[in-house]
């Protein structure tokens, strides 16, 4: 899942960033509104967490502006504003969620993750595919009751891929979606990527999950079709 | 109970209740002289036609009475007594009605005859006359031949009963009165004084309603009273400034906490962060630099704030001494000189080396930093900053072109900054209040002109000159 991050103390961002990256989010940060803007219009972003207060355009002008771009990435506010009427504010300018600074690291990413699932209409955290059961809310993966090590990277692409089941997922798809600014894309990094991942959720002698639709991209279902 | 509505109720239904004693006392002793006198006109009347019944003839004084002329001093209920006394002071007459008793006997005069009170035979009160008088002379002949038999003396007396009874149904009928106006009073008077006083209860009413959440509500002045409306003007202008006072302290209070949850937050999140992945030597490493520079940070905030507050208290130590503004500035700039090859800008000196201020170094050193570094941090990158000293002025400019007039008002205030966005976390937003603070306990005047030119200067005036030869000769 990838999450742009606009905040404009420096430290909350890279804390933050290095945060949701280490639990598994591709995440691009900025500090100025107007880059903000800029980026999650130019990228298919599926959270965007938004300060209020930020040099070049504050958050809710930056709010208005993806809404009126007919964007519909899930945008979360996250700000030191915390009066009723700052929240029915940013919530009426088109925000999914409002968290009040200072707040617990790991509400913040419950609710990324409860905004992730939104965008694909999943409520259950929890996702079963034949044999594999995922749990996106605790980030962990078992077959036949046995639990698979994922890197936080496999596990974003399998959740990708599990929240898009039964769709054909592109390269490109998976590329905007899995790896942030900070990665220096190889050309076959999400083959490679996927062949891993593919090795990793097939037991012996099971049928592969995870299929190639040849100039197409990749699907995840029991059955291939 | 201290009310002014019962202490002028009370006193004005004292000092009615006296006006009306005194005036039905005064009216009832009119009445009564008049009936007293009306009494003793008709004694005395009475007095004097028994007198015209006397006469003398030959030395010998005669009574011609007639007790059926003179029924009232018959046998009946409540006669009338008269006794009448010859010169030698024998009896001469008594009315029947005397039954043989005798009356006291008084001197008085015809033109001033005797008057007073009596218990009578009968033992009911009356009042008497008593007049002496030479009877009419029934002799014929020449006044030579006349032989006089001297003055007689007359006592005669009426039952006051019926005037008795008059007086007290007067007096009755006055009390009655009295009692009746006295309620009347005490009522009119309290009513009258509670409506009078009315638009003072009204004022204490309203003012129960005021408190800290409703200092927006004022005082009607209109339709108020003349004697109440210069208090509820004050009032009116006394809950102005609290309301200002109390939005200044909440804005004030509100901007703390704003000031704080950003670092606060950025703590948090830090230390949550590095503690979740405690695998990661280089995160908690650098959490803990992070943390120190947010640590840094919020020191310098309260720092700042409680300089303020004790600025504010007027119980910031002030120790004035001659501060040679040279030496200062450099030593200034030298410390500032990070600031201002970051941002590319120059700084140009204009100070004499005479130039030297009578103040308190500490104060100024903190004055000037704070506003060389506003300058540096503020002016456009590779712009220039100006510092000129002038006798007891002091003067620093730049470019400026995010401003405008209409943010001077705020420059100074806490917090305040052009940008609400807190991207930097090297200033507080507290530096230019500082300054004007400092300033203020030094007893100058630090202000701010934008020029058309968009080149933001802050001065500086009001300073003591130091000059080694003035302070000699003073």
């Amino acid at each position: 899942m990838r999450i742009l991050l606009v905040e404009d103390s420096k430290r909350l961002r890279s804390s933050l960033g290095r945060g949701l990256r280490k639990a598994g989010f591709a995440v691009d940060v900025t500090g100025d509104g107007r880059d903000g803007l800029w980026s999650a219009d130019s990228n298919d972003y599926d959270v965007m967490v938004l300060d209020l207060m930020l040099p070049g355009m504050d958050g809710l002008s930056v709010l208005r502006g993806l809404r009126a771009n007919g964007n519909a990435t899930h945008v979360l506010i996250l700000t030191a504003k915390d009066a009723v009427e700052d929240r029915v504010r940013g919530l009426q300018a088109g925000a999914d969620d409002y968290l009040v600074k200072p707040f617990a690291f790991d509400e913040l990413l419950a609710r990324v993750q409860a905004l992730c699932r939104r965008s694909y209409q999943r409520k259950n955290p929890a996702i079963a595919v034949g044999d594999l059961q995922v749990d996106i809310a605790t980030r962990t993966v078992t077959c036949r009751g046995k639990i698979i090590g994922l890197t936080p990277r496999e596990f974003m692409l399998l959740e990708y891929l599990i929240l898009r089941r039964g769709e054909v997922v592109s390269r490109s798809d998976i590329e905007t979606h899995i790896y942030d600014d900070s990665v220096e894309l190889m050309s076959n990094v999400v083959d490679s990527a996927i062949c891993v991942l593919r090795k990793k959720l097939t037991p012996p002698g099971a049928a592969p999950l995870i299929h190639t639709r040849r100039g197409l991209g990749y699907v995840l279902e029991n059955e291939p079709k | 109970m201290n009310s002014i509505q019962r202490r002028l109720s009370l006193g004005l239904c004292a000092a009615c209740g006296l006006l009306w004693s005194i005036g039905g006392l005064a009216l009832y002793w009119a009445v009564r002289a008049g009936l007293l006198a009306e009494f003793d006109s008709a004694l005395r009347a009475n007095a004097q036609a028994l007198a015209t019944m006397t006469s003398q003839k030959n030395g010998r004084v005669e009574f011609d009475y007639d007790s059926e002329l003179l029924p009232t001093f018959g046998n009946i209920r409540r006669p009338d007594y008269f006794q009448l006394w010859s010169p030698d002071g024998s009896t001469l007459q008594r009315s029947p009605s005397l039954r043989g008793h005798d009356l006291a006997r008084r001197v008085g005069t015809a033109d001033s005859p005797n008057v007073w009170n009596l218990t009578l035979p009968d033992g009911l009160p009356g009042r008497a006359i008593a007049m002496s008088f030479v009877p009419q002379v029934d002799d014929e002949g020449p006044p030579s031949s006349i032989r006089f038999a001297g003055k007689v003396t007359l006592t005669m007396t009426r039952h006051r009963t019926e005037l008795d009874h008059r007086l007290t149904l007067l007096a009755t009928a006055l009390l009655v009165v009295g009692a009746v106006m006295a309620a009347a009073t005490a009522l009119v008077v309290t009513v009258a004084v509670g409506r009078g006083l009315r638009p003072l209860s009204q004022l204490g009413e309203r003012a129960v309603t005021i408190d800290a959440s409703s200092l927006q509500l004022r005082f009607p002045v209109a339709g108020m009273p003349t004697e109440l409306q210069p208090i509820a003007t004050r009032l009116n202008d006394l809950l102005a400034r609290l309301e200002e006072s109390f939005a200044r302290e909440r804005r004030f209070s509100a901007d703390v906490a704003h000031e704080l949850r950003t670092p606060i937050a950025e703590l948090r999140t830090l230390t949550e962060v590095a503690l979740k992945w405690p695998e990661d030597p280089g995160m908690a490493q650098d959490a803990l630099q992070d943390a120190l520079a947010v640590a840094l940070q919020m020191e310098s905030i309260a720092t700042g704030l409680l300089a303020l507050a004790r600025c504010d208290s007027g119980l910031l130590p002030v120790y004035v001494e001659p501060v040679s503004l040279g030496p200062l500035i450099r030593e200034i700039c030298q410390t500032l000189a990070g600031e201002a090859s970051a941002n590319q800008t120059t700084l140009a000196v204009v100070v004499s080396d005479d130039d030297c201020w009578l103040t308190d170094p500490v104060l100024l050193r903190a004055i000037l930093t704070n506003l060389l570094s506003n300058a540096f941090q503020h002016c456009t990158a590779g712009g220039s900053i100006h510092l000129l000293v002038q006798p007891g002025q002091l003067s620093i400019a730049n470019a400026a072109e995010d401003l405008s007039r209409d943010d001077l008002p705020h420059l100074f205030q806490r917090f305040w900054r052009k940008d609400p966005a807190r991207s930097s976390s090297v200033h507080s937003g507290l530096g230019l209040a500082l300054a004007k603070a400092y300033a203020g306990v030094l007893g100058m005047e630090l202000r701010a002109e934008l020029a058309d030119s968009k080149e933001i200067t802050f001065v500086l005036s009001g300073a003591k000159v130091y000059s080694p030869t003035s302070v000699a000769t003073h």
